[in-house]
């Protein structure tokens, strides 16, 4: 817990075009935070899709979005944090 | 046969009280090999040790036995005399009959008989001693100061500026230790930033000083004045050389985590510089809350580091160094909050302990010096302070009294008054122990100008009701109970050795006392050395201290250390271990149990390394052939003082 300053951990909202996933499952993998976890669901070409498990863990660090092979899922960075970026030291 | 002389002291009444010296010197005169018994005084003093020297030139002494207090007070004193009148030094034995006679019996008659023996004992020992010449080392000069605090850099800064290299290794990204968190210091007030930092900046810029931050030592061999030492330097991921400090990583960096130097009052990110007067000025990659190192695992600081100081391959570094003296100051921590839970700390965000008030207060700190509660940031109107939180408690907590909380109490106390004028400080405490210059008059300002209400008593119960703490105590002052609605808790909270203090005591072989704080050689006497020749102790990891007496043991272990490094040579006791070559199987049960590492095989047979050995006598104890023996010391000596102690 902290109590002073304006430091926040930055959030990330994921977004999955289910329909590109070849089910290579790398995201999943390799999530440091184990954000994303393959679905039981199928897509259109017949793979299982991951969805996202908890995405308050999510930091934003965007490694799905850089090693996912078909360009499938990419991260934004959520509005408020983008604000609380501003003043980074001390208040 | 030897001419033995006896020298029988009184040592005023500490020995003839309970011994009667006359009679010793008159039964020793008898023994065989005996050509002089007499009994003196004192003979430590200069008459008395002129009567040895007499004895010897006249009567031509060829060994001397000294019947007095322990050797470890003055076996170096007769020795010296012994050898002033031309004997070998190692021709001069000391009969302990106080400490192990005198002091603990009563009965004259017994204690008579029982110092009669062994001065005999010793009398048999010394017919076959050796001659021998002390053993003669060089000396590295270069020093090794652990711990980064103001002790370390105060005997690093010592050492160096008398012209001896130094190394300085601390465990942390900056040096600065505790000092550098705290606000304002007792009983000047004046700012610990503004004082520590100068020192900080010289350490940095020495020429003779090579810091080594985020190093730990792993490993430790040699001896006095020859240690071989392995610093291992961790990753920090960042070329201190390339960083211009733009501050654009911590921008990027998703993650934050509780900020150390804050103690938690604030966040940092992964990629951090632990406060901005930061020695070495340079950010550190905290690799245990990155999200990964792997480039495209984030990479977001690298990304927009634009010198390109971030560098994700760096590698933990093992860096060799030889050094004839090591001093040891890795300070104090505080009580773990798991362990103090009574007082719902750790429970309540609004009960801080000593350090996190301290950040409150500081002008660089979380709120710019002022004083806020962490739940809701707004200025606590009544503030109660709990002296002795987890000290002077052998039940449950610590038994010993952690020292400075009755000062830096005080302190919180008058500078929490100096920021919220219409506040209530309350100090619940057992007793107050100000001790020290101008230390009472500080105390007592508190309490008068300021306002301070001092109740003696012990808290018996804190719980969170309506925003409020509320304090449950009793003041045994007045038998009442008293209940305060409090804004906020400050714990005074025991001081503890820091943490890793007893991995590190182990592989330096320094002693421990029973509460974990590295033990001085003795209390009074040898107050800065432990117990291995040639490591010295500075700081709140020998006690808990304040800053003046931290920076006086630390000047003082820096002094010992140029004791050491100032000589060309050093000397070591040549009553050391010694191998017959032609009894030795090889069997290697001495190397094991040698608690000095002295021993080692060499083709098949064992080796002593004569500068390692102390000549504790282990090895030749397990040897099943009697073929190593401790010179001075042999088994037929034993066997002979067995006999001698027996009436044989």
């Amino acid at each position: 817990m902290v109590y002073f300053g304006d430091l926040k951990a930055k959030k990330g909202k994921i977004h999955i075009d289910k329909d590109r996933c070849k089910g290579c499952q790398f995201c999943a993998e390799y999530c440091p935070k184990d954000v994303l976890e393959m679905s039981e669901e199928f897509n259109v070409k017949g793979y299982h899709p991951p969805y996202v498990k908890n995405e308050d863990d999510c930091l934003y660090c965007q490694l799905c979005e850089t090693i996912c092979p078909e360009f499938a899922i990419f991260v934004t960075l959520k509005k408020e944090e983008e604000e609380g970026e501003k003043g980074e030291s001390r208040p | 046969m030897k001419r033995t002389g006896i020298f029988v002291c009184h040592c005023g009444i500490n020995i003839a009280g309970t011994v009667d010296v006359k009679k010793v010197a008159k039964e020793l005169s008898k023994h065989k090999g005996v050509v002089h018994a007499e009994d003196y005084v004192y003979v430590c003093s200069d008459p008395g040790q002129n009567i040895i020297i007499n004895a010897i030139k006249e009567k031509k002494l060829d060994s001397v036995v000294v019947a007095c207090c322990s050797p470890t007070l003055h076996e170096t004193t007769f020795r010296n005399t012994s050898k002033s009148a031309g004997l070998n030094a190692f021709q001069c034995e000391i009969a302990n009959i106080r400490e192990q006679c005198s002091w603990v019996h009563k009965d004259m008659e017994k204690a008579t008989d029982k110092a009669i023996r062994i001065t005999k004992s010793t009398v048999q020992r010394v017919r076959r001693n050796e001659s021998l010449e002390p053993i003669s080392v060089p000396v590295t000069r270069k020093a090794m100061v652990i711990g980064g605090g103001i002790a370390g850099i105060q005997s690093a800064l010592d050492l160096a500026n008398t012209g001896f290299e130094v190394i300085l290794v601390e465990r942390a990204p900056s040096i600065g230790g505790h000092m550098i968190q705290l606000s304002e210091t007792f009983p000047t007030l004046d700012c610990s930033q503004c004082i520590l930092t100068p020192k900080m900046v010289e350490v940095s810029k020495h020429p003779k000083i090579k810091l080594m931050t985020y190093s730990e030592v792993q490993d430790i061999s040699g001896y006095v004045g020859n240690f071989k030492v392995k610093i291992l330097k961790k990753p920090t991921y960042v070329d201190p050389d390339k960083c211009t400090l733009c501050d654009e990583c911590t921008k990027v960096c998703p993650v934050v985590v509780p900020n150390e130097f804050d103690l938690g009052l604030t966040g940092r990110r992964a990629i951090y510089i632990p406060f901005p007067q930061a020695i070495p000025a340079t950010f550190t990659l905290d690799i245990k809350s990155c999200p990964g190192l792997l480039p495209i695992a984030c990479g977001k600081c690298a990304d927009v580091c634009e010198p390109d100081a971030i560098d994700y391959d760096m590698k933990p570094e093992i860096v060799e160094e030889e050094v004839g003296a090591i001093i040891v100051a890795t300070g104090y921590d505080l009580y773990e909050k798991e362990l103090l839970t009574e007082y719902g700390y750790g429970k309540y965000p609004d009960v801080l302990d000593g350090l996190q008030f301290e950040r409150l207060l500081s002008a660089s700190g979380p709120t710019m010096g002022k004083i806020l509660r962490p739940s809701d940031h707004k200025v606590p109107k009544e503030v109660v302070f709990i002296q002795c939180a987890g000290s002077r408690d052998p039940e449950l907590h610590c038994a010993y009294c952690s020292k400075i909380c009755c000062m830096y109490t005080a302190k919180h106390a008058m500078l929490y008054k100096h920021h919220v004028h219409d506040g209530q400080a309350y100090v619940f405490y057992i007793d107050i122990r100000s001790g020290g210059k101008d230390y009472e008059e500080f105390v007592q300002r508190a309490v008068e100008n300021d306002g301070v209400l001092y109740l003696r008593g012990k808290v018996s119960k804190i719980f969170e009701d309506n925003g409020k703490i509320k304090v449950w105590g009793v003041d045994t002052l007045t038998g009442k109970d008293i209940e305060i609605d409090a804004d906020m808790v400050v714990l005074a909270t025991a001081t503890r050795p820091s943490k890793g203090a007893d991995e590190l005591a182990k592989k330096l072989k320094i002693a421990m006392d029973k509460d974990g704080f590295l033990a001085e050689a003795h209390p009074k006497l040898r107050p800065v050395e432990s117990v291995t020749s040639g490591m010295f102790l500075a700081g709140a990891a020998q006690a808990p201290k304040d800053i003046p007496e931290a920076v006086a043991q630390a000047s003082g272990a820096a002094a010992k250390a140029i004791s050491i490094l100032s000589q060309d040579r050093l000397y070591h006791a040549p009553t050391v271990a010694k191998v017959n070559i032609n009894l030795c199987t090889g069997c290697g049960m001495c190397v094991q149990v040698c608690p000095y590492d002295a021993l080692s095989l060499k083709d098949g047979k064992a080796e002593v390394n004569e500068v390692l050995c102390e000549g504790c006598g282990t090895c030749s104890a397990t040897c099943l052939r009697a073929a190593i023996q401790v010179k001075n010391m042999t088994p037929l000596q034993v066997n002979e003082m067995i006999k001698a102690s027996l009436g044989g």
